[in-house]
């Protein structure tokens, strides 16, 4: 505090610790307001990145992807439509299939994947893996699971988890943050996905012991990820898909991205009125802060008005003063708020709240320099107007 | 310098918004190198006079003269070099910046007129040992005490030279012993530098040392040689 007190121009200190408290307001509501848009940009990117297909009779119930039952034939089918770069079956469950997980954005999910099939999807082609190392072909009992499934368990590599079944499988890798779905995800082999699936519900374990329509366990996928080739219109092929290949349920990345913008339109509203809060209370927090500051120095801008100082010099150097009370005042607010939120978010349950991007980081440093700069030069020319002999009367 | 008001008036708008008359047509005139005393029972308008001659605030009606250039009908801007380089203020209250050393209070005066920092720091330097505040350099007003700021105070308001020095009640808030160190050094700078200096006071024995008392009641000035006020 002491080394603080140095470097801020004499008087101060509570005028920087006003603008701090303001500013981290402004970056903590902010941080908020960016890990949502990061977790629906997430969203937007990966449904844009791949054309997604499902057996027809898709439920709600049994994941994003989930619900009917696309064969592998149907799956051969979908390669072979001109335009087609590549088709990756997946089994994609919800890790708690009561309905109380339905529709929510934080569920959390079961991935099965073929680690021999490259990822379909262009925009997640390798999933960022912290710890570890991710799935390989012929793997079988392992898992890989995502930064907030991780924490929320205290999961590392070489830990143990059972899942849901009973069944136990080793952790031999943890994925980065990506902010958004993937860090809810346990990834595990697609013969592993199978077999869970397959304990879960009675019903296909009666269908597929008695073997109705030759059915096989290849034909064991919720639905696949779709890859087009280069210079291919997605949304086209989507069609096209939906049109050569019958008794499937695909969607058309475009319309899929309007959808879920649409059924994010709350958010996106909630998070602009979040950042709007943010810069009113930031913003009226450091200008009044900042006018007050000056208009408390009245009765020593009338003195300096008595020894001569142009308004001009006054301007000056009441600039100079805001600025350097703002930038303090502003980088002590972001320390704040990024301890704060680091706080928080290591409370222990795997949920983050906060995103301080470079950004937000930035845009609180400027806006509290410009409205500290603002301010002072309204109080400025406020005081400037008085004779000295007024300033002085009134700072007395 | 000589100093000329003519005719200043000057009214303030009291707590009801009514205009409370304060100075009705005032007349001074100080010579170069004379020490002027202004004496008169509060309220009379006596810092209100000091304040309008030292161009703190404009006058209702009225002119000021320092030598041949009327000071107060100058824009605002061309105002502060006069207030800066032609005027020092000493103050009743001393009005030190508490967020500035006693030093840099000192060097304040120069800061606005353009003179180099270490010509004026020399001189600060040399008036400051002079006034016995040479070892309170860094000390802040409020760990001053009151003879301390105003001997302060007096080195500022006359650092730059300035040939008109203005002195409202420099001595009302000091005993007999601080006093007479500032009486003595604004006599001082009538004597040896020329200077002109109108002093505001109270103080029977500070008016004696002026080359004469200009009395003042309610915003009038008396004839000179009448009898003086408490």
């Amino acid at each position: 505090m002491v080394e603080i007190r140095r470097l801020l121009p004499r008087g101060y200190l509570f005028t920087v610790l006003g603008i701090a408290v303001g500013v981290a307001g402004l970056v903590a509501l902010g941080a908020m307001a960016e890990r949502i848009t990061r977790f629906i940009d997430g969203g937007d990117r990966f449904v844009l990145g791949q054309i997604s297909v499902a057996g027809e009779g898709m439920g709600m119930g049994t994941g994003f992807t989930a619900g009917g039952l696309l064969r592998a034939f149907k799956i051969e089918q979908i390669a072979r439509v001109p335009g087609v770069a590549a088709v990756q079956g997946q089994v994609m469950l919800p890790l708690d299939p009561t309905t109380s997980q339905f529709l929510t954005l934080t569920q959390e999910l079961i991935l099965g994947v073929d680690p021999a099939v490259r990822m379909s999807n262009r925009e997640f082609r390798e999933l960022p893996v912290r710890d570890g190392r991710f799935l390989r072909e012929g793997d079988r009992g392992v898992v890989v699971v995502g930064a907030d499934f991780a924490a929320s368990r205290r999961l590392r590599v070489g830990g143990t988890l059972d899942l849901a079944t009973a069944r136990t499988f080793r952790v031999v890798g943890v994925l980065d943050k990506t902010l958004t779905a993937p860090d809810r995800f346990a990834i595990v082999p697609l013969d592993d996905a199978r077999d869970l699936w397959l304990r879960r519900d009675p019903l296909l374990v009666q269908v597929f012991t008695g073997a109705a329509g030759g059915l096989g366990r290849g034909d064991l996928n919720t639905g696949a990820a779709v890859a087009w080739a280069a210079g291919v219109d997605p949304d086209a092929l989507a069609r096209r898909i939906q049109a050569e290949v019958p008794g499937l349920n695909v969607t058309i990345p475009g319309e899929l991205s309007r959808l879920l913008r649409q059924s994010t339109a709350f958010f996106s509203a909630l998070l602009f009125g979040i950042g709007a809060l943010g810069l009113v209370i930031g913003g009226l927090s450091l200008s009044n802060t900042v006018t007050a500051a000056v208009f408390e120095r009245i009765r020593d801008f009338g003195i300096k008005r008595a020894l001569g100082a142009t308004d001009g010099q006054l301007l000056r150097e009441i600039l100079g003063e805001a600025l350097g009370v703002s930038i303090s005042g502003g980088l002590l607010g972001v320390g704040l708020a990024l301890a704060v939120g680091t706080l928080v978010d290591a409370r222990g349950d795997g949920q983050q709240l906060f995103l301080f991007s470079p950004r937000l980081l930035g845009f609180a440093l400027v806006f509290s320099v410009i409205l500290g700069a603002l301010a002072a030069t309204y109080a400025t020319l406020r005081i400037v107007r008085l004779s000295p002999a007024e300033a002085i009367r009134r700072g007395a | 310098m000589v100093v000329r008001a003519r005719g200043l008036s000057k009214t303030f708008r009291g707590p009801d918004g009514r205009p409370v008359p304060v100075l009705h047509g005032v007349d001074v005139e100080v010579k170069a190198g004379e020490f002027v005393a202004v004496a008169g029972p509060s309220g009379c308008g006596k810092t209100t006079l000091l304040n309008l001659i030292g161009l703190l605030e404009p006058p209702d009606a009225g002119e000021v003269w320092l030598d041949d250039v009327c000071v107060s009908h100058l824009s605002r801007r061309a105002q502060c070099p006069v207030r800066g380089r032609s005027i020092g203020y000493v103050f009743q209250s001393y009005l030190l910046i508490a967020g500035l050393t006693a030093l840099e209070n000192v060097l304040l005066a120069a800061r606005y007129v353009g003179r180099p920092r270490a010509e004026a720091l020399a001189a600060a330097r040399v008036l400051m040992e002079r006034l016995g505040v040479a070892h309170r350099s860094d000390h802040y007003p409020p760990q001053l005490s009151g003879g301390e700021q105003q001997r302060v105070a007096y080195c500022r308001a006359v650092l730059n030279a300035p040939p008109l020095v203005l002195a409202d009640e420099p001595t009302g808030n000091l005993d007999d012993a601080h006093a007479g160190v500032i009486l003595t050094e604004l006599r001082a700078l009538c004597r040896e530098r020329g200077t002109s200096v109108i002093l505001v006071t109270h103080r029977a024995d500070a008016a004696a040392l002026a080359d004469r008392t200009l009395r003042l009641r309610e915003g009038r000035l008396q004839p000179q040689g009448g009898e003086a006020e408490p």
